[in-house]
Formats: structure tokens, sequence, C-alpha cells
């Protein structure tokens, strides 16, 4: 089994920019966690910190009891995948596969059938011979994924390897790439911030915002049970209603009374409700609102409904009914359980 | 593509306009030189006319008859050769480490870098000439060697330094993570993508050198000749000997076209762009 990965406190300041502020992070053996935030909140650089390329200001990163983090990259036996592929440009596709290798000073015989396994498990068993350049960029990120799983590294570490592609290769690559950590069972951080990439891909999400956690859970929980707003809106689209809190239940803004699933909650931002769980009816009278914008998806059918002073999404599957059409009236029938979000409060920045 | 007439008529000025200024500072020198090199003194060559009467090899059989010009032609070569190679040796480690350093640092150390070539050369030569002598390296080749080093190496390291920068750092980052020290990851990834930077530097490194004079001439001098110093003897104390002078100034121009041949030769292959897929 691979061994597991902890990180504590870990903080990392570029001048007077603190970046992460204070990251606490499990990582269970043979897991694969993906680090999801918009652009800007510090993934990449959590990223290098474990890989070793960017050194923490404080804190500190163990490998299952082995503490790594005042490790130079070389010694710590982590595969590390770029978005650029950052294949080596003057190498052929096995040469650049071999060299964690020949660093490693496996033996000549092994290299050779080693490189050929990784290629073949890629699915590239015939462009040994090429150059970087001569291969698609798919191709190039499926050479630079041979590269970072031929050493048998103790965990591999994606930075969105799958934005530099477009959307169908992205798809292919995304589930081959699952497929393959499947097989391999070694422990995965992957970075990204394209929410479907991380709910397809993840045993795990971790959501960060501004150098810091904001929550973590399976694609299902944060999905269908977020705290916060933030990951709330994060991950898919999300209708926050303000509504009125009665002990177990709410009032929504048209009326009606659900009740909830956590009215435990405090510091409540509002109750959630996923455009796909709101369903519209076409009624003539007593309606809660009009259809401003219907757009057709084929799969399903988008609704933008002015209702209670604000634009609310749904969303309706199946192709066979009607569209309807702008300024239909209509009531909306949200699900018979609503979930509470929480505020997030940034946490206060340190002065340096 | 053509755009309207007015940017035509502006893109075919600036070409006439360049193309004028390379036959003012190129062809047209180089054309007199070839003549006044090829001309026959026992005609001579007189206004009005525009070429000279007769043409004759008088001035390179003057200058091919001695003795010390092949043995000189040979020292340079070797010269250059080991001044390029030193040249290049020695500026790699420098520009690598200036290319990691922080932005504002690497502006100051460029200027400290590049602070010999802003002194005036005689300057240089006449006061390195002395400290050389003081060593007991004048009249030694590898004083000449070590001399025209210090002229080379700030352009080099310039040179290479801009090559480094352009060296994605992931590159590097990726060799580390897969078990490369910094050293093993300099020399087998940053080193071979260098070498557009070696390409440039090092021709403009044998040039400088196969041309240079006055450090030469300073330290060298009067027992290690090489072909430029030899050469510049011809220009004849006094007077200048406008022919030998010509035939002096070609000989020095061909080791720089067949170079520029070269370089037109090794083109534009865009090996760093290759591995970072299409950004
Ligand atoms: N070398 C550096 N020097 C100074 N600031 C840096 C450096 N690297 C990153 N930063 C800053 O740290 C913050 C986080 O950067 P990081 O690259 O980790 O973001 P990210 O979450 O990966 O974003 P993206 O999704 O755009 O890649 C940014 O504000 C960035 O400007
Ligand atoms: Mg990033």
């Amino acid at each position: 089994m691979k061994p597991s990965l902890s990180i504590r406190q870990l903080t990392k300041q570029f001048d007077s920019n603190l970046v992460l502020k204070g990251i606490d992070l499990e990582v269970a053996a043979g897991r694969f966690v993906v680090l999801l935030g918009p652009s800007g909140c510090g993934k990449s650089t959590l990223l290098r910190t474990i890989a070793g390329i960017s050194d923490p200001s404080s804190g500190g990163i163990w490998l299952k009891d082995r503490r790594i983090d005042a490790m130079p990259p070389e010694q710590r036996n982590f595969g590390l995948v770029f978005q650029t592929y950052a294949l080596f440009p003057h190498m052929s596709v096995e040469k650049n596969v071999a060299f964690g290798l020949e660093m490693r000073r496996v033996n000549k015989r092994d290299i050779a059938h080693r490189v050929a396994a990784a290629l073949e498990l890629v699915g590239l068993a015939d462009y040994a011979k090429r150059l970087p350049k001569q291969l698609s960029g798919g191709q190039q990120q499926r050479v630079a994924l041979a590269r970072a799983i031929v050493i048998e590294p103790d965990v591999l570490l994606f930075d969105e390897p799958l934005s530099n592609l477009d959307a169908k290769l992205r798809d292919t690559l995304r589930d081959d790439l699952r497929a393959l950590q499947q097989k391999l069972g070694v422990t995965s951080i992957y970075v990204t911030h394209d929410q479907s990439e991380a709910m397809a891909l993840g045993d795990e999400i971790v959501v960060m915002k501004n150098g810091e956690i904001v929550e973590r859970g399976t694609p299902i929980d944060l999905y269908r049970r977020p705290a916060y707003r933030f990951t709330a809106e994060f991950l898919g689209m999300t209708n926050v209603i303000e509504a009125k809190l009665r002990d177990r239940a709410c009032q929504l803004p048209w009326g009606d009374v659900r009740e909830l699933e956590n009215p435990s909650e405090r510091d409540v931002e509002g109750v959630a409700i996923r455009p796909e769980d709101l369903a519209i009816e076409a009624v003539e009278t007593d309606h809660h609102g009009v259809v401003e914008q219907a757009m057709f998806m084929g799969a399903a059918t988008h609704y933008w409904i002015r209702a209670a002073g604000k634009t609310l999404r749904a969303i309706t599957s199946g192709g066979r009914t009607a569209i309807l059409p702008v300024g239909q009236k209509v009531r909306l029938v949200p699900p018979p359980m609503l979930h509470l979000l929480r505020a997030h409060h940034p946490l206060q920045e340190v002065a340096a | 593509m053509s755009g309207s007439p007015r940017a035509r008529r502006n893109q075919a000025l600036i070409g006439f306009g360049l193309y004028a200024y390379l036959a003012l500072t190129l062809a047209f020198p180089v054309a007199i030189v070839a003549l006044w090199a090829f001309y026959d003194p026992a005609v001579g060559w007189f206004p009005p006319d525009i070429i000279p009467r007769s043409f004759s090899l008088s001035a390179w059989r003057e200058v091919l008859a001695d003795r010390n010009v092949l043995p000189a032609a040979a020292l340079s070569l070797f010269v250059s050769v080991v001044v390029t190679v030193l040249t290049g040796s020695l500026a790699f480690p420098t520009a690598w480490a200036l290319a990691q350093f922080p932005f504002r640092l690497k502006r100051l150390v460029e200027i400290f870098v590049l602070a010999p070539v802003i002194v005036p050369g005689i300057v240089v030569a006449v006061s390195l000439g002395e400290i050389f002598f003081r060593f007991g390296l004048a009249g030694t080749v590898l004083g000449v060697i070590l001399v025209q080093i210090v002229g080379t190496l700030p352009f080099m390291i310039r040179i290479l330094t801009a090559t480094i920068e352009g060296i994605p750092r992931e590159l590097i980052y990726a060799a580390r993570t897969l078990g490369a020290s910094p050293f093993v990851a300099v020399t087998r990834i940053a080193l071979p993508l260098a070498w557009p930077g070696f390409a440039a530097g090092g021709l403009l490194t044998f040039i400088a050198s196969f041309e240079e004079f006055e450090k030469s001439f300073m330290v060298g001098a009067p027992k290690v000749r090489t072909l430029a110093v030899q050469l510049w003897s011809y220009l004849g104390g006094e007077v200048l000997v406008l022919p030998t002078a010509a035939v002096v100034t070609l000989i020095l121009l061909t080791p720089m076209l067949v170079i520029f041949v070269l370089a037109e030769r090794i083109g534009k292959d865009d090996v760093m762009a290759a591995g970072l897929g299409k950004l």
C-alpha cells in the first residue's frame, strides 16, 4: 500500500503576500484528492510545496511518519505532471520516460522494459522514438503521465494537466487518468479549477479559497450538502435564497414552507436549491414568477425565472416536454427538504 | 494582407531605406576595399575613373610573401578557438546564476558584467597590459588568450542569460522531481537547451577574438603576434598604404563571411516551444 500524506499548518509567504494561510490536509493512502478553487487561491503553490520545488514558510509535510518538507524534490519520489506537459524537448519520448529511471541508476535492460511498459499503459507504444514536438497535445500529456508513473512514485501530483487540451480530448484523457490511478492505487493530488473535472475524478474534493481550505468531502457530499455558500456556488450552479427560518422549517419568499435538513446551523446565509431540484409548472393564475429566458440544451432545458425580486435558475430534464415561452407564468416547486448554507469568514490575514 | 495603397507605399519606402543603409554600410565599403586590393600599382587608379583601369595581385603577393602570415593565421585560429571554448565554459555558470536572481538584483549585476564594454578598449588594453606584464603573462599565448576573454566574456554572459531565461522553469522542476540533483538538471536539461545561445554567442566571440587587436597587441607583442596584430603592421606606420590595407581587411573579413553563412544554415529550429504543447 502506498503511504499517506499529511500537511500540517503549512504557510507560504511571497514578500508580504500570505498565499497559504495554514493548510491542514490529510490524504489517505491510495486516495485521489482534488484541490479545487478559483484562480489565484494558492492551489499550485500548495502542490509545488508538496513536490518540493517551492519551500514552505512554516509548517510541515509528512509522508506516513517521515517528515519531508526539508527534503529536496529529487529525494521525495513524487511524480509531478504540469499543465504545460514540461517534456524535455531535446529528448525522444522514450528518453523522456527513461529519465527518472536513469536518475535512479536502474540498469539498462530494466529501463527499456519499464519504459516500454509505461508507454504501453498510456497507449503510446508506437511513439517511443518521436520527439515531443512531433506529438499532439494529448499525446504529449500522456508521455508526461508515463514519465511520472514509471518511477513508481509514492505520490502523484497533477497541476491542471488537462486545461491545455480541447474539450473532447479532455474528457477521454480524464477517464483514462482515473482508470490508471485506480489500477495503480497511487496516492494522488490533483489541482483544477474545473468543478466537473473535480467531481469526475476525485474520491474527495478539497475546496480552497484565498489560501485556505473552505471544506472537503466526497463529490456527492459537497454537491448535495455543502456547508458553505462558496462551495455550493463553486460546485455547479445553485440558487441561494433568503428564507424565513421557523424552528425546523423555513418559509420561502413565495410562501412555500419546507423542512430543513440542518436546522441547527448558525450564521446562515440562505437556503440552497439546485436548479435541477427546482421544478416549474405553467399556470394561468396564482403564479410565483415568470419565465425570463429559456435555453434548450438538448438533454435538458435551462430556465431563468423572475420570482420574489430575483432571477432563479431551473433545469428540466428530458427532451419530450414542450419548452415554456418567455413571459409564461409559472409556479415553483421546491424539493421536500431544504439545506441551509453557512457564511464563510476568511481567516484574518496575519501581519508579517 | 496588402493593405491600403498608402501602407504599401510606406512599406516600399522603409524597405528601400533599409537596403540603401545596407548598401552604404556593407556593400559599398566592401566593394571599394576589394577594388583597392586588386588594383595595379603600375597603372594606378585616379579620378575620374570609377574602377581601376587594370588589376593585379601585387598587394596580395606582398602580404602573403611575408613568412609570418601563415603562422600568424594558425596561431589566431588556435587562440580564437580556445577563447571561444573558454568563454562559453566560463560564461555558462555565471549566466545560470544570473538567470536565477530576482529581477532587481539582476539589473545591477548586469551593469557590473557590462562595465568593461563601456570603458574604451584602449584604456582597458593599456591597464591590462600592465597587469599581465607583472604576472609574467606578457608575450605569452596564454596571456593573449586570457586578455581576449576579458573582452568576450560579458557578451557571452549576456546572451546566455537571455537564452537560459527563455528555458521554461517547469523543465528544470520536472527533472528535479524525477530525481535529478540541481547540477544534473542543469547539465542534462539546461545546457543542451541553451545551444542556440552558445551558437550565437560563440560566433560573436570567435569573430571578436579573431579581429581583436588592441589587447592582443598590448599583451602579446612583440613575441606573440596574432593575424590581426600581424596584418595591422601592413597598414604601414605613418602613411596608410591603401592596397595593402585593403588586402588585410579582406582577409579579416573572410572568417566572418564564413560564419554568417554557417549561422544562416543553422536556422531557427524552435526547440523551446516544442516540449510545451501548443501554448
Ligand atoms: N513566485 C511567486 N512570487 C510571488 N507571488 C506568487 C508566486 N507564485 C504565486 N504567487 C502568488 O500566489 C498566489 C497563488 O498562486 P497560485 O499559482 O498558487 O494560484 P492557483 O490557485 O494555482 O491559480 P491558477 O488556477 O490561476 O493556477 C497568487 O496570488 C500569485 O500571484
Ligand atoms: Mg495554478
